[in-house]
């Protein structure tokens, strides 16, 4: 059942454009000339309830916008927007009790006062009773582990820490749908692994739908069974990660050490990534030849190590975002 | 209905507190801060003592209403800069798009922003204003007078600074509009309305409404009079709902931005 419906969506932004130097300030106070960006042009989807949903794309290309206005901070210009049937155009207050927002970014959180402070302080903003935001506190911080530092200030904590409150005080009010967006940032890996396996611990035991944009490829791979890819405005790709993978990964990287040089220049079905004489690295288009050729072609014989490995998810996104620039 | 409004204000006056209890976490910049507004505003009395040492009338106000006026002005100043002090940076928050956190939450945009941070040192002024009324005589009369006037003041104030700051939805930067309608409002506060003739006293019964804030409030403790109070009331309801209405209208215009911003 959806509980995201997205329709014919669009979003557009009217900026000033201003000529070079003071002369160019005068004359835009003059004759101020305007350009309107389609940050979101038409897109439509839709997202089942439980479901851990990627939502990515590069730098400017309307993901944050998109975002902001199915959580109500954004009036979209046209289409139709229903999270948990409600339209956050009209509804932005009943829609808050609903979600949760956190923004990699942006803090939530009072720095002067403790995380356990500032649950409290959520709770309240949600109308929750006393009795219940003591209990749901308790169960929060025994999911995320928070017990350690449950009372110290926010501005003490480490970013990661801090970034697992944010998560809980967002989780406070018991949210149907959460928005992730950039939850990773500036985060080291182990600080990336946790967050993730809690992410994934809080989908599996309340069924929250999560709703993730990063640019984190690790995050998507490890958290999300659908990808949506957006670019300039619009929706470029919107499949399930194994399919991803599987239409995108008919090509293969083959790193081999050599007991003697070898050519491969005028092969077909073969790119050469990196050849420094005995260490060789290639890429194996299976559509045009296998795996099993090329490795005759360098001949067993005279390997003396190889290594065969998918090209990374990272790289298969990014040629995503190349191949279906749409303007 | 009733609940929500409960609500809203609980949440209003949680987030006063927590603001407060940041304000206090440096003792001495917190008291200097109090002590020091009240000590500003007391340096400005001394002009109108050598003023009354030559005549004993100025625009119509004995001394004791002069200090009653400083009362009410500072009075005024502090409720709306210490209980609602992001209405004197909306225009910023609007043009850097920094109400998303506000706007993800099922409470009223504009009540949670405003009432986001206080400013100490408007504590100073409304301690200012409480002794002023202790000079000028203080009743249970004038005291609940004097409070309810220097609460509609200051929502009155604030609400000017909102108005003016929504401006920034339709046209970018007005903070200077804002900060001129912000000072105008404070510098005429503190002269006797007898001096001003003509077409400024028509503006500061209208568009500068100080006449409202500080002026009608100091004739109303000095002498009762009920069409007076009435008109003190209805515009403080008139400028909140208009305050209200026009920010709604703009922030369906608001668009936000990816700046990275701490609550600090």
């Amino acid at each position: 059942m959806a509980i995201i419906k997205v329709k014919n969506l669009s979003k557009t932004f009217k900026v000033k454009l201003k000529e070079k130097g003071l002369k160019g300030s005068l004359k835009s106070i003059v004759k101020p000339r305007y350009k309107t960006i389609h940050a979101v042009k038409n897109i439509s989807f839709e997202v089942d309830k439980g479901e851990m949903i990627a939502f990515i794309g590069p730098n400017g290309a309307g993901k944050s916008t998109t975002i902001k206005m199915l959580t109500g901070i954004l009036y979209p210009d046209k289409g139709d927007i229903k999270v948990l049937d409600i339209n956050p155009k009209y509804e932005r207050k009943t829609l808050a009790y609903n979600i949760g927002t956190v923004f990699g970014q942006k803090e939530q959180l009072w720095t002067h006062l403790t995380p356990y402070d500032n649950f409290k302080f959520f709770g309240a903003i949600y109308d929750i009773p006393e009795s219940r935001v003591e209990s749901k506190i308790k169960e929060l911080s025994m999911l995320f582990e928070l017990e350690e530092f449950i009372n110290t200030p926010v501005r003490n904590l480490s970013l990661g820490q801090r970034i697992r409150c944010e998560i809980v005080a967002s989780l406070i009010h018991e949210p149907k749908i959460l928005f992730l967006d950039e939850p990773t940032i500036g985060l080291d890996p182990v600080v990336k692994g946790n967050i993730r396996t809690l992410i994934k611990r809080m989908n599996k035991e309340f069924k929250t739908t999560i709703f993730l944009t990063s640019h984190d490829v690790s995050d998507i791979e490890k958290l999300c069974k659908r990808v949506i890819i957006i670019n300039n405005g619009k929706i470029v790709l919107d499949d399930d990660m194994t399919n991803l993978k599987y239409n995108y990964l008919n090509k293969k990287i083959v790193e081999a050490k050599m007991k003697e040089k070898v050519n491969l220049d005028d092969e077909d079905g073969i790119t050469i990534i990196k050849d420094k004489g005995y260490n060789l690295k290639i890429e194996v288009d299976t559509k045009k030849r296998s795996v099993a050729d090329a490795i005759k072609l360098l001949n067993p014989d005279n390997i003396i190590d190889i290594n065969i490995s998918n090209v990374p998810l990272e790289e298969i996104i990014s040629s995503i975002y190349k191949e279906r620039d749409v303007k | 209905m009733l609940t929500v409004v409960k609500n809203q204000c609980r949440i209003s006056f949680l987030s006063i507190k927590y603001a407060l209890m940041r304000e206090m976490l440096n003792k001495t910049t917190f008291i200097t801060n109090v002590i020091f507004m009240v000590l500003n505003n007391a340096s400005f009395i001394i002009q109108w003592i050598v003023l009354y040492s030559l005549r004993n009338d100025i625009g119509g106000y004995t001394f004791r209403q002069v200090l009653l006026l400083w009362g009410m002005a500072s009075g005024t100043y502090g409720v709306a800069h210490f209980f609602f002090k992001k209405a004197f940076s909306l225009s910023d928050i609007i043009n850097n798009g920094k109400l998303d956190s506000f706007l993800v939450q099922p409470k009223n945009v504009l009540l949670s922003v405003i009432v986001s941070d206080v400013e100490t040192s408007a504590l100073g002024d409304m301690l200012y204003g409480f002794i002023m009324l202790i000079i000028y005589g203080i009743t249970p009369y004038t005291l609940i007078l004097y409070c309810l006037f220097i609460i509609c003041g200051g929502l009155i104030l604030t609400s000017i600074s909102v108005i003016l700051s929504s401006l920034s939805f339709w046209f970018s930067k007005t903070d200077m509009i804002a900060e001129t309608g912000n000072n105008l409002m404070v510098n005429f506060a503190t002269y006797p309305d007898g001096i001003f003739k003509g077409l400024v006293k028509a503006l500061l019964f209208t568009f500068i409404p100080v006449g409202i804030t500080t002026f009608i409030p100091v004739h109303v403790i000095t002498e009762f009079n009920i069409n007076l109070f009435i008109i003190v009331i209805l515009v403080t309801v008139i400028f909140i709902t208009l305050a209200f209405l026009i920010f709604f209208r703009g922030l369906k215009r608001y668009s936000s931005s990816n700046l990275m911003v701490a609550r600090i």
